[in-house]
């Protein structure tokens, strides 16, 4: 498969926390960087920090691009002042200021990446941590995309809001993942915001024919992803379809617990703990339905992956980037935050109703090509053109 | 060519345009021309404009008007035809761009192929301190949309007439031929509308775009300029015609009513409100340029807005100058009644008079405002000043104040005084008494005299602006009344005063008229070095020291506020009150967040005294202590005694939750009464709270394990609110709830009597014995309608004319609504929705109607009919958070959906008691097998026996 090369090759530079670290992050930029570096960019990774232990996400080693991690180990992490207590604890005072001087030396090596860079050169900062280095880099030449990789709701829950507000300011552009959380960016008067879709892990050329009598879902067993609502749906499910199963793939903290709830409820015949995959594509094209349960999401790629392979999503509606990826009715059903009533309604409507489960299937398949990789580096590039416009 | 050309306008603003300029080159898109067109200016506009455009080569460009156009219009044309950019905009010398205007509106542009891109315009009062921010029209900026037609979003051409925070694509203005009109004002309006219906397609964004300036004119008007204000509504007039003539061409009948809505929301408003104190041949010129157009706006128009805006339409078209100088004294003072208001057929209205005219009846019916049923101390009166004089060091006052419908009776012992306060808070204020005080039926005479010199003694300096009002004592009950100037003249001018501080600055005050319209005075100089004085203050207060004062005072202020918040509040309770000794022998009861005496607290509370027991009993209340009893301790609920009581109580007893903040101490025993089984889905059974992560659910649930007992009445209640909100089974009480002991009892003296007997409350109520009591009490729900108030599902005049004969309806809201009845059902349907305590009307009661309320649950106690009017059952059990059971499974009585239904049940209301006797018994042992009459003293017996004398 050859593709034409980009218009205009140019430099561009990943910045995150870490470079491997488990997690959406690391798989997104990564992706990306795979994918500008066939359109012939000239890619760079950056890390602030090596990822902590046990959360390493193994790279393979043939990249395409180079990778660099700044600091050889966690610099030391220091609470804000409040307070004169803190402005004469002179033990927190002299670990600032190491940390202040370790920012600017790794800052200097990051201008120096910047700097070899040639004119049209992109910085893309995929978290607003790794932001606060980029902030002190010499960035002259270059433009500089600052990104939000969750939705709103969830970044105003947390610390990250207020550095957000400070520090993706001043940048040239601010991305969020959908056109309504960046309303929302806007609202707060952030008036440089923009917003990019998440693209398309995959797309299989096998997809399922949903016959297999079996609901998927696919994640770490972590209370954010909230197995335990699933289970409380299926158990008003189960019942009435006792020829049907619930595979629950992913490991995780909760597991104990779940399977717990899971006989509490009186299903634990019909549900299959199935641990991690390393094959979900395989996964999915063996279920019929899927159910995305999660209390928080920002552009979740689970529902993605099991449209494309053609089956349809139940999700609860928890964040812009799920209604953006479901149409409600159409090509999957969404049910209000918490409420297993309706999600247990939506899955057994979907369960009961083949021609409705392949219309939905068909129609996911179709629609959500609109984020193939194609679709995706296409905005990009016209979103390195806009801002240097 | 340019990405986007921006045409900034000029006219004797030589010192503002460049920054003007600059906030253009500014921008992050990069490749922006600018287009100055100078209006002809006689100061050096032209000339700094040819510097600009010296200076920026190929991106400034300056070009002047041979003469001056008198308006924006011409000069935007001229720089129409000089623009080279794909997109235009215009920016006027006063005015900035935001920094990513350009990017954003070229980005949303070239996404969506939009005609016009349209942002959010903020408008920044530059001479406040910290620029007070308005912005203009927000709620249509509020997200990114795209629209076919302007057809879809009529709010945005009626609301948002701006020109300049717009981004057009050029070659849709020149195929179009858009330009501005020349030579008129609101120049803006004709072009945007013009453009709006042109537009293919039209989208909006939230960022801000265009920052306009706001500068503070002190020019007072003067007489000179209302010839014209005059020209100014004409050609209002004349624009609004222009454009109502393009909207009839393409047959936009929605688009017109929108427009005629705001026409009479906006614009009349702003010329309405200066009538009063306008000439009588003004305001004959004012009525003919108005009628004409007021002709042509839909009846429609006069239902979408606000009452008053209405009244005041209807009775300028109808030339009614009587009752319009009045009502427009409510369409600038909102709350306030300026009309007498009349009583005609059961129904109340703005005046007298219009009653043959149907569609006049239905503007001026004012019923559902609810002035019929506020006391006197609850209306704002108009107060109309008819003479005002002076005679050396006195002035002297007469007046009139409103009497609506009669609410101050002619025999009533009336009392005045006139008081005069400093505009400034928590400064000195004087009374002077009124010496005449005369009912004359639809309105009140006073006249007095104040001897202003030898009594008003202001500090000086810091009290510049007195206010005065009228406080009038009706048979005890005070009302206050502003002083409304309106045709009369306020002759003398200044009258001596003597300051208190100094004389320097001021040696008189002099009376003028508020912007509301009201009676104010000033202090003022006489004497020359007054005026000297005064400007050096002024100097000193806006110099270094004065600055330096200020800010502190605003400091000081700022830790006042911080030192009474909740926040701090919450940690005197747990770091101070919760460290002091448990009080023994104490109990802090509440009910319903303090709004009430009454329910189960109250039962418990009445029990414990009718055992007289030894105790200190505090009350929470929360808004007015009336109707608590006497003899207890009140705290205000989040007052400092109240989180003092809470922490040293020894018992907290309480029907809904103490502030979830506060910690329980482990010495104190809370004892949750609760205040209703449930059927819609409680505590962590709802959907809203599922939905949250672990960490905020443990939040939640310290609140919850506050409690040490949970009263429940069945098993039903331990399935559902104790699991919700995971309870202990060793907290659970079976004992009932004590508010239902009266219910419990109240059946078994029937049975036993082999009649039902009625309490006090009939007769204070005013029911006839022949007559049966029916109670509505629906659930609460969230309010909308034309008032923002909760609306009944029934038309209550169709039912007490259908009913009435046989019925006394009583009506109780939930505790956070609010009815209004007409005075037509008086008499047949009762609002007793301000009574504390409803089981006194659930006994009187002799069926009930409800939808989804916990009243169902207790009142089936009483073996009598229930009756379930739900109208919105889909809405509430499926869009809602759910429901435990299916009502219309176990409902112990008929279960109806619309009005009609209704009806038919009320009428075979008696036939129902027999057939449905064995669903409530049902019903009763499934939800309410634990009330068994006894449950206050239970509880009393098992916590508070002990404290017997």
């Amino acid at each position: 498969m050859s593709k034409p090369n980009a218009a205009q090759p140019r430099d561009i530079f990943f910045v995150s926390n870490s470079v491997n670290e488990l997690g959406g992050i690391t798989s997104w930029s990564h992706q990306m960087a795979r994918l500008f570096s066939e359109r012939g960019h000239r890619v760079h990774v950056v890390g602030v920090v090596p990822p902590p232990q046990g959360r390493v996400h193994e790279l393979a080693d043939d990249l395409p691009y180079k990778t660099t991690t700044l600091y050889d180990e966690h610099p030391p992490s220091v609470r804000p002042v409040r307070g004169l207590k803190d402005r004469l604890n002179l033990v927190e005072q002299r670990r600032r200021t190491a940390r202040e001087a370790g920012m600017r030396e790794q800052a200097a090596k990051m201008s120096a990446l910047f700097r070899a860079a040639r004119p049209g050169g992109i910085v893309i900062v995929t978290q607003v941590w790794a932001m606060e280095w980029v902030a002190l880099a010499h960035t002259a030449g270059l433009q500089v995309i600052g990104m939000s990789h969750e939705s709103f709701a969830t970044c105003r829950k947390s610390s990250r809001f207020q550095r957000v507000k400070r520090f993706y300011a001043d940048t040239d552009r601010m991305l969020t993942l959908t056109r309504e959380d960046a309303d929302h960016w806007i609202r707060q008067r952030l008036d440089n915001v923009g917003f990019m879709p998440n693209p398309l892990p995959f797309f299989p050329d096998v997809p399922s024919d949903r016959s297999r009598k079996c609901v998927v879902s696919i994640g770490r067993l972590h209370e954010e992803k909230g197995v335990d609502l699933l289970l409380e749906a299926w158990a008003q499910v189960a019942p009435r379809h006792p020829d049907w199963t619930l595979r629950i793939y992913g490991s995780g903290e909760e597991a104990e617990a779940l399977r717990k709830q899971a006989a509490e409820l009186g299903v634990a015949a019909s549900v299959e703990w199935m641990g991690r995959t390393g094959d979900v594509p395989g996964a999915l094209r063996e279920g019929s339905v899927f159910a995305l349960s999660s209390r928080g999401e920002g552009f979740p790629l689970a529902p993605m992956e099991a449209m494309a392979t053609a089956v349809p999503c139940v999700a609860f509606d928890v964040a812009p980037g799920v209604r953006e990826i479901i149409t409600d009715g159409v090509d999957g059903f969404l049910a209000p935050p918490g409420n297993i009533t309706e999600f247990a309604r939506h899955l057994e409507t979907l369960i009961s109703d083949k021609e409705l489960r392949d219309t939905m299937g068909e129609a996911a398949r179709e629609n959500i090509q609109r984020f193939s990789t194609e679709e995706i580096v296409g905005r990009w590039e016209d979103l390195f053109a806009l801002v240097e416009r | 060519m340019p990405d986007v050309s921006v045409v900034v306008i000029v006219y004797n603003d030589a010192d503002r345009l460049p920054t003007a300029v600059q906030s253009v080159l500014d921008q992050t898109l990069r490749d922006v021309e600018v287009v100055i067109v100078d209006d002809c200016s006689t100061d050096r506009s032209f000339e700094v404009a040819q510097h600009l455009a010296a200076v920026h080569p190929g991106r400034v460009r300056a070009f002047q008007l041979p003469e001056n156009s008198g308006a924006g219009g011409e000069p935007r044309n001229v720089g129409i035809q000089h623009t080279a950019g794909k997109y235009v905009m215009f920016l006027d010398s006063d005015d900035v761009l935001e920094h990513n205007a350009c990017r954003n509106m070229l980005e949303a542009a070239e996404e969506t192929g939009s005609d016009i891109v349209s942002g959010l315009c903020v408008r920044l009062h530059k001479d406040t301190r910290n620029q007070k921010r308005d912005e203009w029209y927000a709620w249509l900026y509020s997200t990114t949309r795209t629209l076919e037609s302007v057809t879809e979003l009529p709010d945005l051409f009626v609301w948002d007439t701006l020109s300049t925070n717009k981004c057009y694509r050029r070659d849709f203005l020149v195929e179009n031929n858009l330009l501005f009109p020349k030579g008129m004002f609101y120049e803006d309006l004709m072009f945007i509308a013009d453009a709006y219906l042109a537009a293919k397609r039209i989208t909006l964004i939230p960022n801000q775009v265009y920052f306009w300036h706001v500068y503070e004119k002190a020019t007072v008007k003067s007489v000179t300029n209302r010839r014209h204000e005059m020209t100014n509504y004409a050609h209002r007039l004349e624009i609004h015609q222009r454009i109502d003539a393009l909207l009839e061409e393409r047959g936009l009948t929605e688009m017109k009513l929108a427009k005629d809505v705001k026409f009479l929301k906006h614009d009349l408003v702003l010329h309405l409100r200066d009538l009063p104190f306008r000439s009588e041949s003004y305001r004959r010129e004012f009525a003919e340029l108005s009628r004409e157009y007021l002709a042509s706006i839909s009846p429609e128009a006069y239902e979408r807005v606000q009452p008053i805006q209405a009244i005041c339409a209807y009775l300028l078209q109808q030339g009614d100058w009587e009752n319009l100088i009045p009502a427009v004294d409510t369409l600038t003072n909102r709350d306030k009644v300026s009309s007498p208001l009349a009583e005609h057929d059961g129904r109340i209205y703005w005046c007298d008079g219009h009653f043959d005219d149907t569609f006049g009846r239905a503007v001026l019916d004012v019923t559902d405002i609810g002035y019929h049923e506020k006391p006197v101390n609850k209306l704002f009166l108009r107060n109309q000043l008819t003479r005002f004089s002076e005679a050396g060091r006195t002035a002297s006052l007469a007046g009139r104040i409103t009497n609506p419908l009669g609410v101050i009776p002619p025999g009533a012992k009336l009392t005045g005084e006139l008081e005069f306060s400093a505009r400034r808070r928590s400064l000195q204020s004087f009374t002077f008494p009124v010496r005449v005080l005369r009912h004359e039926g639809d309105t009140l005479y006073w006249e007095t005299t104040a001897d202003i010199t030898a009594r008003l003694r202001p500090l000086g300096i810091v009290d510049t602006i007195w206010d005065v009002r009228l406080s009038l004592d009706v048979d005890g009950v005070r009302t206050t009344t502003r002083l409304t100037v309106a045709d009369t003249e306020l002759a003398g001018g200044p009258l001596p005063v003597r300051p208190r501080l100094t004389r320097m600055v001021a040696d008189h005050i002099e009376p003028h008229i508020s912007v509301r319209g009201h009676l104010a005075f000033r202090l003022v100089s006489e004497s020359r070095s007054g005026e000297r004085v005064q400007e050096l203050i002024a100097r000193g207060v806006q110099g270094k020291p004065g600055t330096l004062a200020k800010a502190g005072y605003r400091k000081a202020k700022t830790l006042r506020k911080s030192l009474v918040s909740g926040d701090n509040k919450l940690r005197v309770y747990h770091e101070v009150f919760s460290r002091l000794p448990i009080k023994k022998r104490t109990v802090v009861f509440e009910s319903h967040l303090g709004k009430q005496f009454s329910d189960s607290p109250r039962a418990i509370y009445e029990e414990m005294r009718r055992q007289g027991l030894d105790f200190e009993a505090i009350w929470a209340y929360s808004g007015s202590p009336k109707d608590f009893p006497q003899d207890v301790t009140l705290v205000r609920r989040w007052s400092l005694a109240y989180l003092k009581a809470l922490a040293q109580a020894e018992f907290w007893v309480d029907n809904q939750s103490y502030p979830l903040k506060l910690t329980k101490r482990p010495e104190t025993t809370y004892i949750q009464t609760w205040h209703g089984s449930a059927l819609k889905k409680m505590g962590f059974d709802q959907p809203a709270l599922k939905a949250t992560t672990r960490q905020e659910q443990s939040e939640q649930q310290r609140s919850l394990d506050r409690f040490d007992r949970f009263l429940v009445r069945s098993e039903h209640d331990v399935r559902t609110l104790a699991k919700a909100f995971r309870l202990k089974e060793k907290t659970l009480l079976r004992a009932g709830y004590p508010r239902n002991d009266a219910l419990v009892r109240s059946r078994q003296r029937e049975a036993e009597l082999g009649h039902r007997e009625r309490g006090p409350l009939a007769a204070e109520l005013g029911i006839p014995d022949d007559k049966t009591v029916l109670l509505y009490a629906p659930t609460f729900r969230k309010v909308g309608g034309r008032h923002g108030r909760f609306e009944l599902p029934f038309d209550v005049e169709r039912f007490a004319e259908q009913f009435g004969d046989r019925y006394v309806l009583l009506v109780r809201s939930h505790y956070l609504n609010h009815v209004v009845l007409p005075p037509t059902v008086q008499g047949k349907v009762v609002d007793v929705s301000a009574r504390h305590d409803i089981t006194p009307i659930l006994e009187l009661a002799d069926g009930l109607i409800t939808d989804y309320s916990s009243v169902m649950f207790d009142y089936a106690l009483l073996d009598r009919p229930l009756v379930f009017f739900t109208y919105d059952y889909d809405e509430y059990v499926h869009e809602g958070r759910g429901t435990y059971f299916d009502l219309l499974e176990h409902a112990p009585g008929p279960v109806v959906h619309t009005e009609d239904d209704f009806h038919e049940t009320i009428k075979s209301f008696e036939t129902q008691a027999l057939e449905y006797a064995a669903a409530r018994r049902e019903f009763v042992a499934k939800f309410g097998e634990y009330d068994r009459g006894d449950a206050a003293q239970s509880i009393v017996d098992q916590f508070f026996a002990q404290w017997s004398r």
